[in-house]
């Protein structure tokens, strides 16, 4: 079967399907609607009629000759009219007739997540190929923001190792290609063998919440109703579930409304990150954290993890306590908060409660536990708790009875009715059906979207049970373990080549419509293979959606108004108004009460008795493991990838001897740094695993990701990590009394990261107590404001975050030279090429970006970042333009004060070191502020890289654009081992081999590949553009709709007119861009605030990315107020009035304390004595 | 007790003996102020220095030669095999990284621009200042600046990530009309290091054709006087090869007779030779002040910490000698043992002027380390003094700060043997020194550029740098070229400038203590 040469159009082997009478015809000219004879030639012809003679007669030996690499050019193009049989309706606003060549269209569509909720998308494509994903902004849950998983699906779909066609396996000739006929004859002689009820057959889907998945279980169940259904996620948070359960007395979804929230507290929730709601609540929380004037209002969040998080980065108070110690937490302040305002009827919880004895938690006093309830409840009706999976049901639905009493219920929390397959037991399903398998009773086993083989848990053994079922089918996109494992192994339809719908979490509708024709045709989507079961001979997705959609909305399938509902259902991507809004109802005060009574708490951990924490990593329960941007996808707060270590805090590791190779500074050791292995055993099942240290982790707990050790996956996921579901009862979140025993040998992490502090540099993040922002926030900067900055920068008195920096120490920056872009040697002179707009510049809030990383992944896939393996990141090598680093404060690495998150870019200085010093222009600056890189040009000398202070350039060490990647392994000998059914990785990096000796990156994955971006070869230093090629976009659709001003001027674009990748994609809206100009626009207002600075401005680069430092609203009874960062001991004589204040943000010792930081700034002092008398 | 110089005028007089013998060594370590040390000893005549130099090239090379050789060559085989791999592979077969981008490519750079130093000063500078005893060790330390700057023009024309490119360097304005950048030091340096290849190149070559030309007379002469031999080579069990079809002295004849371009030691040749020198030597002056200043630039014009000082072009001149002399006693200190009469002509005076070179250009760069430090605490700079504190000095965060110790012992504490007199007159303890020193400039120059960058300022992207076999091994290559290189001179050039050599003998001077003895041989002389 062929894999690319598909489109109709130009094989004209496929008819074009005719639309079903039932269906609507859409059509784009009247030759089409009336299908004449001389169409489809038309359609068929690249050029009209008679454009092709020109080729031939006298120009034959031409053709000839140039044959060859037509063919070439056509094998890569070919791919890329794969459009869809069926219309949908673009998502702009003039719908063109036809694709422009060269101009992106974008369609909104929806991902459903695991377990329920989906993401409402809007998905670019270039001729008919989707290359990029971004949030659906008409869409209530995420907006235009989007989460990693959803911006790296795209790569999903280009995965080369993906099943391209059903696959028998012959009982004795083993697995055989066959085709979709050879199915679908097997099922129908095998469906005659099911008994009439169909009690020998069993189902294996994703959970999900999809109404016409769940219109075609019922059509399937309605044809077998004996059939077992298991609804799987081997993630499901089932302590949520069962909390609401408790709670409510039926499954809920709970929904949050932080936008209002004034005081948070998290019970190890990681709210904004990963869940079904995350975006939203990342979004209005982060909002929360927003303060631009003194005085103004900003929510307090503490946070109690049990392992550092990307919500948790945002606290103003964090607490590392083990899950046991957190649910005595909880029990704490629901005794504080009940005592105080007990809801109506809550008596007998408030019995129950008091009950418990008031326990003692481990990592923080009882004082403290009192002022954070006292605060929450200081905040009635605007504050809030909120839970997270590692805790216990009874400890849900306390936080219910909690957040009743703080009147946060139906304005900042409420629930809705959760549908039973959502609700069901995943694990208990799983576990039922492993025992009428055992029975025997199971003949006929189809897994669809499921991966039961590789992710069922511990000491079910259901690989084996699996393989003793008769007939086993399994549809999937990716290459599994079940689909390798069963009798059929059946091609799926990925979401972006199907017709599906999702209900988000709020219920909104939302459409999933094809932006490509399958890959692998022919294919099934689940929605059809379930049709084709229920004895459906050829389904159709679309006749299934809609007709599913008809019911739903109430209209006839063939009614005007269904046709107009539905055409704006495929515009906007989701069904306007189908999301609900806040509920009230109350928990049931009364089963809370006895689940409490019965509830004991457990003690803290210990050394020999360990708690363990699971969590999905980024490649969720295994599903996105092939996923080569999610593997290299830094970990949050490890900075790890493509691995998963168990964590532990450096003190535990130490105490335990697992300690990495270099202790707890593994990297300056080695060049591959090693973890050092152990054995963990939970519950009595041991595993091998590699140990790494997590500053910021409670003692004694072992953070244990999910979703690694793949076996069966492709070339980028296979053998990466260990598969922990070995150690992991189902739907279990925690466990205790784990221990981890040194065992020998050593396993080698990448990291992105080397370094956990600041070094006491704390003019790179800037923190500002809440106290004393309102205090100097409120007296402005006197001067006249910088062209180009606002208020930043060059200016004679500084704003407020530039006094925390070294500008303060220094005098002001004036160049000796004249910057020959602004004719000037300070601020850009009026009339010289940086005065007049559009100038771009980005702002990037530290007071609320979480660290996520979806702006890596987003620019990843904007910017056709190749990936470079392990090994090559281990080296220091990671091509991603844009990177999180994070830090850890305090005096104790082991329990840090603070986790601080920095995206870092380019930051296109004007003054741009690398600039000066590359010996052939290769890099260059734009006369709109932008440094820009010619690929061509460069040779690669690499000295801008090492003249760059902000170290974001990244250099192509190896042909990693260019040739196959398969994240450092050698395919012949992970083919091996695999034979040999060992996951052990290999040390053998592929990138030493020549790349003319290796294989070249796939077409396919080609398909993904922005084509408004050069793919960079090796030897080619490259960076972030500002995304110069949307830039530029904008630039051109400004001068086509003709609102350009003069022939010279382009624009004025309108702010907000196009976003970077990683704007677009940020959940929080930390990052701003835009023209700095233009006084209206969002981002000259971002850089006008106070809290603006330039990181390591003092050198005078200049950069027009600037950062807005971190306010931080500390509660005066937990954490004294730190001394004001302004107000110093006269150590500074000479510098006057404002110039006082030192880098390091006050005495509360909030960086790594440095013996060496007081003897420096006695040489500060000294220097700037006589800095001082030079300037008098 | 009679002066040497006295020992060998008297004996070339006819008279006396030279049976006087010398306090301790040789002979030339004389005390006196007010005596000159003879440069040339062992009752050397013009024509033993004639003899003895052209016998290095005529004479079939002994087995030590052939042995070193074949170790030498095998070395340069690494960078034969490990270049090309590297321009096929990329880049990435180093251990560099986004961190650290250059670390033993520019390292190994710098290292053989800075050994490549020595030469010239010698030739140039010294010539100038008319410093006689640097007639003994021009001509090698010529040489090696030569096979030096060869290897260093290795390291910058490979490390870049497309080779195939590296012609956009060149002022070519091509058909895109782009000049290069004249901002960067990089282009800077690619100016300088081909000027001061081609001027050391043609200041080498034009002081040896007189030389040239007494090896193509001898062998003319032999061919003449039917003395000439068919070449004969020594195999590893000590037996002689005889190739009989193949006269050696034809050869010789031909090759010396091109490359002397027709040199006839007329006075007209004399005169234009001394004035061309003297031009050469003027040019080349500058250059030598030039090359490392301008290889300095690479680091003082970044803003990287560590980097940008303004220190850095003295500092990296003296750093040049200091390792351009360590390389030549290196080198020249073996020749003594197993050269015969090499002794003769490189005296122990030579030596220990050697030494003291080393002693006050280490103590240059000693101080110039200091200044950095204390420049680093003075000028207030965060960035700066974590650099120097926390990347090199303090062991406890530094994870470097062992290269930052080879590099201090090796270049500032190993010279300060040679405050004691009986260290700089002992070859053995100057050859360890000049060893060690060669070690120390190689780890100063991975101390400024590694060190320097692995942690700047933005902690989150701190990185350390490991060396890969690549790395390893092309610098093996490099060192082999050099030595191949250098070894082949030894055979095949004239290892000393002979005339020059001449002219600062005793029975060059008419007009010196003894007068009354005619002078044998009308030599020429720089003074007089």
């Amino acid at each position: 079967m062929s894999t690319i040469d598909q489109c109709p159009s130009t094989t004209g082997l496929e008819p074009e399907p005719q639309d079903k009478p039932t269906g609507k015809q859409h059509w784009r000219s009247v030759e089409e609607f009336s299908n004449s004879e001389s169409f489809r030639p038309f359609l068929e012809r690249e050029f009209p009629e008679g454009a092709s003679e020109l080729l031939e007669g006298s120009r034959r030996t031409f053709v000839k000759l140039m044959g060859a690499s037509f063919a070439l050019a056509g094998a890569a193009t070919i791919p890329g009219c794969r459009r869809p049989d069926r219309k949908i309706m673009p998502y702009s606003r003039d719908v063109p007739e036809e694709i422009i060549p060269g101009r992106p269209l974008y369609y909104a569509s929806a991902m459903p997540l695991l377990g329920g909720g989906a993401e409402g998308l809007l998905i670019e494509t270039h001729t008919g190929r989707p290359t990029h994903i971004q949030g659906n902004p008409l869409h209530p849950m995420n907006q235009s923001a989007s989460s990693i998983w959803s911006v790296a699906s795209v790569l999903d779909l280009y995965n080369p190792d993906r099943l391209k066609f059903p696959v028998y396996a012959n009982p004795a000739r083993g697995p055989l290609q066959a085709t979709w006929d050879d199915f679908k004859a097997f099922w129908g002689r095998h469906a005659k063998t099911i008994d009439g009820k169909g009690s020998s057959l069993a189902f294996i889907v994703d959970k999900k919440s999809s109404p016409s998945r769940d219109a075609m279980r019922d059509r399937v169940l309605a044809r077998f109703p004996g059939a077992t259904w298991v609804a799987w996620n081997a993630i499901e948070t089932r302590n949520e579930i069962e909390g609401g359960k408790l709670a409510f007395g039926e499954p809920v979804r709970s929904h949050h409304d932080l936008s209002k929230a004034a005081v948070v507290l998290s019970l190890d929730s990681d709210f904004t990150f990963g869940g079904p709601e995350s975006i939203k609540n990342a979004r209005l929380f982060a909002r929360t954290r927003r303060v631009d004037r003194p005085d103004e209002t900003m929510s307090r969040f503490y946070a109690a993890e049990s392992c550092p998080s990307s919500t948790g980065s945002l606290a103003d108070h964090r607490f590392r306590l083990a899950p046991s110690q957190i649910s005595a937490l909880a029990v704490a302040v629901a005794q504080r908060i009940l005592n105080k305002q007990a809801p109506a009827g809550s008596g007998s919880l408030k019995t129950a409660i008091e009950a418990v004895k008031t326990p003692a938690v481990e990592g923080i006093s009882a004082e403290h536990i009192h002022e954070i309830a006292d605060d929450l409840m200081r905040s009635r009706g605007r504050s809030v708790v909120m839970v997270g999976p590692s805790q216990p049901p009874e400890i849900h639905a306390l936080v219910w009875a909690i957040n009743a009493a703080l009147g946060a219920i139906g304005t900042l929390v409420w629930t809705s009715p959760m549908p039973d397959e959502l609700a069901s037991d995943a694990g208990a399903d799983l576990a039922g059906l492993a025992e009428r398998i055992d029975r025997g009773e199971i003949k006929t086993l189809i897994c669809i979207g499921t991966n039961p083989v590789f992710d069922a848990p511990a000491g079910m053994d259901f690989a084996q049970k699996f393989d003793s079922v008769e007939t086993t089918i399994c549809l999937g996109v990716g290459a599994t373990e079940t689909a390798a494992a069963s009798t059929w192994s059946l091609n799926g339809a990925h979401y972006l080549e199907q017709w599906g719908d999702v209900e988000a979490w709020d219920g909104t509708l939302s459409i999933i419509q094809p932006m490509i024709a399958p890959l692998y045709e022919p294919a099934m989507s689940d929605l059809e293979m379930l049709a084709f079961v229920a004895g459906e001979a050829e389904p159709d997705g679309y006749e299934i959606v809609s007709q599913v959609w008809s019911g739903r909305i109430g209209l006839a399938r063939d009614s005007k108004a269904f046709d107009k509902t539905w055409r704006r259902v495929l515009h906007d991507g989701l069904l306007s108004g189908s999301g609900k809004g806040p509920a009230g109802g109350s928990p049931r005060f009364g089963p809370i009460a006895t689940a409490i009574s019965a509830f004991t708490l457990a003690s803290a951990p210990t050394e020999s008795a360990l708690e363990v924490v699971y969590a999905p990593g980024n490649t969720l329960d295994g599903r996105h493991a092939n996923n080569g941007w999610l593997q290299e996808l830094p970990d949050i707060a490890s900075k790890v990838t493509w691995a998963n270590p168990v964590y532990v805090s450096p003190a535990t590791a130490k105490a335990l001897g697992v300690l990495p190779e270099g202790g707890v500074d593994p990297y300056t050791k080695q060049q591959l740094p090693q973890a050092r292995k152990a054995e963990l055993r939970i519950d009595g099942l041991p595993m091998e695993v590699p140990v790494w240290v997590q500053p910021g982790m409670p003692d004694n707990t072992v953070r244990v990701m999910l979703g690694y050790g793949r076996v069966v996956c492709g070339l980028v996921g296979s053998g990466i990590g260990h598969n922990t579901n070995a150690v992991r009862q189902a739907g279990r979140a925690t466990a205790t009394g784990a221990t981890l025993e040194r065992t020998s040998g050593t396993e080698t992490i990448a990291s992105t990261q080397d370094h956990w502090s600041m070094e006491s540099r704390t003019s790179i993040v800037r923190t500002i107590d809440k106290k004393w922002w309102d205090k100097h926030a409120g007296t402005p900067p006197s001067h006249e404001p910088d062209d180009i900055y606002g208020e930043v920068g060059g200016v004679a008195i500084l704003n407020l975050a530039e006094q925390l920096g070294e500008l303060a120490h220094s005098p002001p920056n004036v160049s000796i030279y004249k910057n020959p872009l602004t004719q000037s040697d300070e601020n850009a002179r009026k009339g010289s090429t940086y005065s007049h707009g559009p100038q771009w510049g980005m702002s990037i809030d530290l007071g609320s970006c979480t660290g996520c990383g979806v702006c890596t992944i987003a620019c990843q896939s904007e910017n056709n970042i190749p990936i470079v393996g392990r090994n090559e990141v281990a080296k220091g090598r990671e091509m991603q333009w844009i990177r999180v680093d994070r830090y850890f404060t305090g005096d104790d690495l082991n329990s840090p004060d603070e986790v601080l998150m920095q995206p870092v870019a380019c930051v296109h200085c004007e003054n741009a070191p690398c600039e000066t010093v590359c010996p052939v222009t290769a890099t260059t600056h734009g006369p709109e502020g932008t440094n820009n890189m010619a690929y061509n040009r460069c040779i690669g000398t690499r000295y801008c890289a090492n003249n760059c202070p902000y170290k974001v350039r990244r250099f192509n060490f190896f042909d990693w654009g260019q040739t196959k990647h398969n994240g450092g392994l050698d395919p012949k000998y992970v083919g091996k081992s695999l034979a040999e059914g060992s996951a052990e990785r290999i040390t053998f990096n592929e990138n030493f081999i020549p790349p003319r000796l290796r294989a070249k990156v796939d077409e396919i994955s080609k398909m993904q590949h922005n084509p408004n971006v050069t793919v960079r070869p090796r030897g080619v230093m490259e960076k972030c553009s500002y995304c110069i090629q949307r830039i530029n976009r904008a630039k051109q659709e400004v001068k086509t709709r003709e609102i350009w001003t003069s022939r010279d001027q382009v624009g004025p674009i309108p702010d907000g007119f196009f976003q970077t990748a990683c704007q677009a994609a940020c959940p929080t809206e930390s990052i701003t861009f835009g023209d700095i100009l233009d006084p209206n626009s969002a981002v000259a207002k971002a850089k006008e605030s106070q809290r603006t600075y330039m990181l390591l401005g003092y050198i005078d680069t200049r950069p027009r990315t600037t950062y807005a430092l971190r306010v931080r609203n500390p509660n005066e009874h937990i954490r004294p107020v730190e001394s004001d960062p302004l107000e110093h001991g006269g150590s500074h004589e000479g510098g006057g009035e404002k110039h006082n204040g030192h880098g390091d943000g006050g005495s509360g010792g909030h960086a790594f304390v440095d013996p060496e930081k007081k003897y420096r700034e006695d040489g500060y002092a000294m220097s700037l004595r006589v800095l001082g008398g030079v300037k008098a | 007790m009679k002066e040497p110089d006295q020992i060998n005028t008297e004996r070339l007089a006819g008279g006396g003996a030279v049976a006087a013998t010398a306090p301790f060594g040789d002979g030339t370590l004389i005390e006196d102020p007010a005596v000159d040390a003879p440069l040339v000893i062992n009752d050397t005549s013009f024509a033993d220095v004639t003899d003895t130099v052209c016998g290095y090239a005529e004479k079939p090379g002994a087995l030590w030669w052939y042995a070193a050789l074949t170790v030498a060559s095998s070395a340069a085989l690494m960078a034969a095999i490990f270049i090309p791999y590297l321009i096929i592979t990329g880049v990435g077969t180093w251990g560099l990284n986004n961190q650290v981008d250059w670390a033993w490519d520019i390292t190994n750079f710098v290292f053989w621009i800075g050994i490549g130093h020595a030469g010239t000063l010698i030739s140039a500078v010294l010539c100038l200042l008319k410093q006689k005893w640097r007639t003994a060790v021009n001509r090698s330390a010529e040489a090696m600046t030569i096979f030096a700057v060869i290897c260093a023009g290795i390291f910058p024309g490979i490390h870049v990530g497309r080779v195939w490119m590296a012609w956009m360097l060149a002022p070519i304005p091509n058909y895109n009309g782009i000049w290069p950048n004249f901002r960067s030091p990089l282009l800077w340096d690619v100016f300088a290091v081909s000027t001061y290849a081609t001027v050391s190149l043609l200041f080498w070559y034009m002081g040896m054709i007189p030389d040239l030309a007494s090896l193509r007379d001898r062998a003319q002469k032999r061919l003449a006087t039917g003395q000439s031999m068919h070449l004969r080579l020594m195999l590893p069990t000590g037996k002689p090869l005889d190739i009989h079809f193949i006269n050696v002295d034809k050869i010789r004849a031909f090759v010396y007779g091109l490359l002397s371009i027709g040199w006839r030691f007329s006075s007209r040749h004399w005169h234009r030779y001394e004035a061309a020198y003297l031009i050469l030597a003027g040019i080349a002056t500058p250059l030598v002040l030039s090359v490392h200043s301008i290889v300095s630039f690479d680091f003082a014009t970044a803003v990287l910490p560590g980097w940008h000082t303004t220190i850095f072009p003295p500092y990296f001149v003296a750093g040049a000698i200091f390792g351009g002399f360590a390389m030549v006693l290196l080198l020249l200190i073996p020749l003594r043992v197993v050269l015969p009469n090499f002794k003769s002509l490189l005296t122990l005076r030579h030596l220990e002027n050697m030494a003291k070179i080393l002693l006050v250009t280490g103590m240059m760069v000693g101080f110039a380390y200091t200044m950095e430090f204390f420049i680093a605490w003075y000028g207030g700079n965060e960035y700066e003094w974590s650099v120097f504190i926390n990347n090199r000095a303090n062991p406890a965060k530094a994870p470097y700060w062992w290269s930052y110790y080879i590099m201090i012992s090796c270049n500032v504490i190993s010279p300060q043997l040679f405050w004691f007199r009986k260290m700089r007159q002992n070859p053995t303890a100057i050859w360890i020194v000049a060893l060690a020193v060669t070690i120390g400039m190689w780890f100063e120059r991975f101390t400024i550029i590694v060190t320097s960058l692995h942690r700047a300022w933005l902690p989150g992207e701190w990185h350390m740098f490991f060396p890969t076999w690549v790395d390893i091994l092309t610098f093996v290559g490099s060192c082999g070229i050099f030595l191949t290189l250098f070894i082949l001179f030894t055979k095949f050039l004239p290892m000393f400038a002979m005339a020059e050599l001449k002219a600062v003998m005793p029975q060059a001077d008419p007009h010196g203590e003894h007068k009354g003895h005619d002078p044998v041989f009308a030599a020429i002389g720089e003074e007089d």
